[in-house]
C-alpha cells in the first residue's frame, strides 16, 4: 500500500464528514471505523449458557458492579483528584498482566491484583497448583528480578495457590 | 495435550479396524488418555506425560494451613509485621466476602480475590502500634517549656512558612506542587510606624488581610522549594525596608489616596462651618473670621458631629453609627 491504512481511513472519514456538513441537514457526520467491533455493553460479560461453565466471582459479576459488589483490581494514588501519572500506571498494569499471564501460563486462577505502596509494585496472584513448588519459586524470582529491572522500582509478588479454581456459580 | 494423545490412539485403532472414527464417536466412547497407557505413546525419550491425568510422580499434598497451628496467645505482630496482602492460611478468622449467590452465602476466604483486593490493617493492631511508639521514643525530644501557649509561639516565632510534601504511588518521587511556599506574618509584630504601615499595606495590596492583620506572601515561581523560600524572605525584607523610606513623590498624596477618612479639611467640615456661620446672629460681622472658625470648631457639638461623620465614613453604615450621626446633627442644628 502506498499510504498506511489509518491515514487513508482518516482521509476518507474527513471527506465524508465534509460531504455531510455541506449537504443534508439530518445526517450526522459519518466516519469510518477502522477497529473491530467492541460494544461497551458486551465488555467483560460472560453470557448465560447451558449451566456447565464454572465462573469465578470476578467473571460472574459484570463491570457495572465495580464499586458496588466488586472491588478494583489495581490500586494506586494516580486516579485521585489532581494526581499525575494515571496513564503511566495503567500501561504498567497492562504490561504486568500480560507478562504474568504468559509466564505462569495456565496457572492463573483469577485476575491479578496489583497494588502500589510508594514505589513498590505488589503483584498478588491466585494460582492453581499446576506446577511443583520449585518451579513456582523459580518463576516468582524470575518475574520479580526482570520486572524490577524493567521498571526501575522494587516489584514484589505474592502467590496463593489453590487446588482448583474457586467456583462462584455455573452459567 | 490430551487431545493429541487421543488422536494418536484412535488412529491406531482405526488403522487396525480399517475405519476412521470421527469427533463425536471419540467423545461418545469416552476415550481418555488414561486408557492410552496400554498402547504407550511415549517414544521412550523420557518426556513427562503431558496429559497429566496419571502423573508419574504423585502430586505433593499441601500441608494444613498455618491458621490451624496458631496458639491463641501468639504474637500477632510476628504474623503480620508489615503491610501485606490478606493470606487466608495465615489469618485464623472465618471471614466471608462477596455478594452471595441466590439462596447462598458469601464466598469463603480461600481463593477470595475480593479479600485480596482491599487494603487490610492486620499489621496495625494496638499491640503493633505500641511497639512502633516504643521504637520511636528514643528519637523524640520534649516540647520546649517556654513555648507553652499560642501567644508565646507568636511572640518568638512571628513568621510562619508553610509548604507541602506529596507522597504518591508511582515510579517518580517528584511532584511540581511541592515547590509552593506560603509565608504569613502579622504586621503588628514588625517594627513599623504609621507611615511605614500604611505604605506597606499599599505596596502589598490584597496580600494583606485587615481582619487578621496578616501579610501573606505566596511564592511558586521558582522551580525549587528552597529558591521559593529564599525569594519569599527576600520579598519580606525589601517590603520592610521600602516602607520605611519616604520617597519624594509621596508628598503628592491626595485625599483620594488616603486610607482613612479625616474630617479636617473635608467637604463635610466646610459645609458644617458654613451652616453654623449662617446660623449665628448676623450682628458680629467685624470679628476675625479665623477666630470665629476656631471658636466654632471648638464647640462640643461640632466635635460630636466630627466623630460621628468619621465613624460613618470609616466603619460603614451600621445602626449605631447612624443613630450617633442623627444625635450629633440634631445637637448641631439645635433641633
Amino acid at each position: 500500500m502506498a499510504a498506511p491504512l489509518t491515514s487513508r481511513c482518516a482521509l476518507l472519514g474527513a471527506t465524508l464528514r465534509q460531504l455531510s456538513i455541506g449537504g443534508t441537514p439530518f445526517l450526522g457526520a459519518r466516519g469510518i471505523h477502522s477497529t473491530a467491533v467492541c460494544y461497551k455493553n458486551r465488555a467483560a460479560r460472560i453470557r448465560v449458557g447451558k449451566g456447565d461453565r464454572p465462573l469465578t466471582y470476578e467473571q460472574a459479576l459484570h463491570p457495572h458492579q465495580i464499586g458496588h459488589r466488586k472491588g478494583w483490581l489495581s490500586a494506586h494514588s494516580s486516579n485521585l483528584h489532581e494526581e499525575e501519572g494515571a496513564a503511566d500506571r495503567t500501561l504498567e498494569d497492562v504490561f504486568i498482566r500480560r507478562f504474568i499471564f504468559g509466564t505462569f501460563h495456565g496457572c492463573l486462577a483469577d485476575e491479578l491484583v496489583i497494588k502500589r505502596r510508594g514505589n513498590i509494585i505488589y503483584i498478588c496472584a491466585l494460582m492453581v497448583q499446576k506446577l511443583p513448588p520449585q518451579k513456582f519459586y523459580f518463576l516468582l524470582g524470575y518475574t520479580e528480578t526482570l520486572l524490577s529491572h524493567f521498571y526501575k522500582c522494587p516489584v514484589k509478588m505474592d502467590i496463593q495457590t489453590l487446588d482448583q479454581r474457586a467456583v462462584y456459580k455455573y452459567v | 495435550m490430551a487431545a493429541s494423545c487421543m488422536r494418536a490412539t484412535v488412529l491406531s485403532f482405526g488403522r487396525s479396524n480399517g475405519q476412521c472414527l470421527g469427533n463425536n464417536a471419540r467423545s461418545l466412547l469416552g476415550i481418555r488418555a488414561g486408557y492410552s497407557t496400554a498402547l504407550s505413546i511415549n517414544n521412550g525419550k523420557g518426556f513427562p506425560d503431558r496429559g497429566g491425568r496419571m502423573p508419574r510422580r504423585a502430586k505433593r499434598e499441601s500441608g494444613e494451613p498455618r491458621s490451624e497451628k496458631m496458639a491463641e496467645n501468639q504474637d500477632w505482630t510476628a504474623v503480620y509485621p508489615a503491610a501485606a496482602v490478606f493470606k487466608p492460611s495465615a489469618v485464623p478468622l472465618p471471614v466471608r466476602m462477596g455478594y452471595p449467590v441466590k439462596r447462598g452465602v458469601p464466598p469463603q476466604k480461600n481463593g477470595n480475590l475480593e479479600l485480596m483486593k482491599i487494603p487490610n490493617f492486620l499489621h496495625l493492631t494496638p499491640a503493633a502500634i505500641k511497639k512502633h511508639c516504643e521504637a520511636l521514643k528514643p528519637f523524640c525530644t520534649d516540647w520546649p517549656s517556654g513555648l507553652d501557649s499560642d501567644a508565646a509561639c507568636e511572640k518568638h516565632f512571628p513568621i510562619k512558612v508553610e509548604s507541602k510534601e506529596f507522597v504518591s504511588a508511582g515510579t517518580s518521587l517528584r511532584n511540581p506542587k511541592a515547590r509552593v511556599v506560603t509565608l504569613t506574618v502579622k504586621l503588628s509584630s514588625l517594627n513599623l510606624d504609621e507611615h511605614a504601615r500604611k505604605k506597606m499595606i499599599k505596596l502589598v495590596r490584597d496580600r494583606y488581610c485587615k481582619e487578621t492583620d496578616t501579610l501573606t506572601i505566596h511564592t511558586d515561581c521558582c522551580p525549587l522549594r528552597q529558591q521559593n523560600y529564599d525569594y519569599a524572605m527576600y520579598l519580606l525584607t525589601v517590603l520592610y525596608h521600602e516602607s520605611w523610606k519616604t520617597e519624594g513623590w509621596e508628598a503628592e498624596k491626595t485625599r483620594e489616596d488616603m486610607e482613612e477618612y479625616h474630617w479636617e479639611g473635608s467637604v463635610s467640615q466646610r459645609n458644617a462651618l458654613d451652616t453654623l456661620l449662617r446660623m449665628r446672629v448676623a450682628s458680629e460681622e467685624e470679628e476675625d473670621p479665623g477666630a470665629v472658625r476656631e471658636e466654632l470648631l471648638g464647640q462640643p457639638a461640632v466635635q460630636e458631629y466630627k466623630d460621628s461623620v468619621t465613624r460613618l465614613k470609616n466603619e460603614g453604615e451600621t445602626e449605631d453609627a447612624m443613630l450617633q450621626y442623627r444625635q450629633a446633627v440634631k445637637k448641631l442644628l439645635n433641633i
